[in-house]
């Protein structure tokens, strides 16, 4: 496979973590105490967890030449994790905390029009996942997953073609290109989630949230280190790294 | 010979089940050791001269933490199925029975440097709460390690729908680093936001006036992380089974459910993604519907 596609393939799915992440509401140990508005747990945490589903799916669909399927079945695997995890998370905060679940950054949420200021607790920052949150996570599991599912792509079949990556007799996919594509993916989602955690700065709600803003400054530095990180793939295809 | 469809949602119902009781272990587990963010409020209650007697082992995230015991024992089970032919059940207790070990030293340690380090604000060591709660935390991280190195081992099975790519140990390691997003995001809530505070009224979240005065009294003496675990036990531990359950349950549904439509080619791929993205706009309505409920059940704060 070309080089420079699968340079530009990591570049690419780094850029679309690392944005993917600023969707995702995370609101830290505040939101696990009923303090802000957001899932209760750290940014770089959440978007690794989902994306970890996402490229057990991804790599599912590995005997598919289709690239857009595999993109799609990162992105389903995702977002599947992002939905079902806020979904019980305001189970939680609904039944458990006996908390509406309402954002303390807008008046009124986007989507539904809901009025939040009025149901946030006196003294706390909003709390729960309120629609528009669930839906920004969802577009942040979405592109986070079909990023990873192209990394994934791109470096099992550039490495499947070489003989020391074959696939065993009588099998159609190469497990070990599969295994060292798979590590790579999981490697370059935490690089990136982690930077798009530093320039979240800790919470988020959405991209309702004043902090999106800072999206483009945080796509800036993953497609930096999302491109040094595609040189380094490519050092693994000419085995420079074994 | 059973239909393949049928005896793949049978597998997938059987990874499904392991999942949901890794699940609900695996926030216990994150209870009875005050693993995730909640324990922040564990870290700051000395410091606002609330000393008490809960565990405190949060020295690493807690996908992280899962990730790195769940790759231990899918490692060690790896290499007993595979060097020296154990059978398959033997090999993935023995791979979670070293998992706890190794679980045992981090907890001890981790909880004793999180301590010492507040000796400053006169926070105490107990020596009996580092023993009693051991136990607990190594038992609830085995039913999570051999659950989730179960039910990796279940997906790399040659059956149709199945045979993933990647190897036992990874797919653990990945599972594991999943469950602990997961565990930290749903049940912890239910620890930081109720149990934590349990002295303030009920129904609302909890204000930064009030952050770090936790409630260090139990129906009984002092209040430690065992009682934790009775009360999380009720609720957030099976709601976060429940969760891993669903997300295992249904990601295979792409390979599995979509080989109803045809296996040929991509057919199965297509219409199981198919299918998720149609799961995924079910849980926004769902969502939405009981954010409506809370709107009209509790009502709005009173000024």
């Amino acid at each position: 496979m070309d080089p420079l596609f699968l340079i530009l393939a990591v570049t690419a799915g780094g850029i679309a973590i690392g944005g993917g992440v600023h969707f995702i509401p995370v609101g830290g140990a505040p939101a696990a105490i009923a303090t802000a508005t957001g899932v209760g747990t750290g940014t770089a945490m959440l978007a690794a967890g989902g994306g970890m589903t996402g490229l057990i799916t991804a790599a599912a669909a590995t005997s598919s030449p289709n690239l857009l399927l595999i993109m799609l079945a990162g992105a389903a695997g995702s977002a599947l994790m992002l939905g079902i995890t806020m979904l019980v998370g305001n189970w939680v905060y609904v039944w458990g905390v006996a908390c509406v679940p309402s954002s303390a950054k807008v008046d009124v949420d986007p989507i539904t029009k809901y009025e939040q200021s009025k149901y946030v607790t006196p003294g706390t920052e909003g709390h729960g996942i309120p629609t528009v949150c669930f839906v920004s996570g969802i577009i942040g599991g979405l592109l986070g997953g079909a990023g990873g599912g192209l990394i994934y792509y791109a470096l099992y079949n550039s490495l499947a073609t070489l003989p020391v990556y074959a696939a065993l007799p009588g099998a159609s996919i190469s497990i070990f290109a599969a295994t060292v594509a798979g590590i790579f993916a999981l490697g370059v989602f935490f690089v990136n989630a982690v930077i798009a955690s530093y320039n979240i700065g800790g919470t988020i709600e959405g991209f309702h949230d004043p902090k999106f803003k800072r999206l483009p400054r945080g796509i800036l530095a993953c497609l930096i280190a999302s491109l040094v990180t595609g040189i380094v793939g490519y050092l693994l295809v000419l085995g420079g790294a074994f | 010979m059973a239909d393949p469809i049928i005896a793949g949602l049978g597998v997938v119902a059987l990874m499904g089940a392991a999942a949901t009781i890794a699940g609900a272990a695996e926030d216990l587990e994150s209870d009875v050791g005050s693993m995730s963010n909640p324990n922040s409020q564990v870290q700051l209650a000395p410091q606002m001269g609330n000393l008490h007697r809960i565990f405190n082992k949060a020295v690493s995230g807690e996908p992280v933490q899962m990730g790195a015991w769940a790759g231990i024992a899918g490692s060690v089970a790896f290499v007993l199925i595979n060097a020296l032919q154990l059978p398959v059940i033997m090999s993935i207790a023995g791979g979670a029975a070293i998992a706890a070990l190794v679980h045992v030293a981090f907890a001890t340690t981790s909880h004793m440097g999180r301590i010492v380090s507040q000796s400053q604000f006169n926070q105490p060591l107990f020596m009996d709460v580092v023993t009693q709660h051991l136990g607990p935390i190594a038992g609830h991280g085995f039913i999570v390690t051999f659950s989730i190195v179960g039910l990796s081992y279940l997906m790399t099975l040659p059956l149709q729908g199945f045979a993933h790519p990647f190897p036992l140990p990874f797919l653990a390691v990945l599972w594991g680093i999943t469950i602990g997003a997961i565990g930290s995001s749903t049940g912890d809530i239910h620890y930081g936001g109720e149990r934590e505070y349990q002295q303030y009224p009920f129904g609302g979240g909890i204000p930064v006036a009030i952050h770090g005065d936790i409630t260090r009294k139990a129906e009984l003496g002092a209040r430690n992380s065992m009682d934790v675990v009775y009360f999380c036990a009720k609720y957030g531990g099976p709601v976060t089974g429940f969760a891993f359950g669903a997300i295992v349950f249904f990601s295979f549904w792409s390979t599995v459910v979509g080989a109803l439509a045809g296996s040929s080619g991509d057919t199965p791929l297509i219409w199981g993604t198919g299918i998720l993205f149609v799961i995924i706009i079910l849980l926004i309505i769902i969502n939405n519907r009981i954010e409506v409920f809370a709107r009209e059940k509790y009502g709005p704060y009173k000024e």
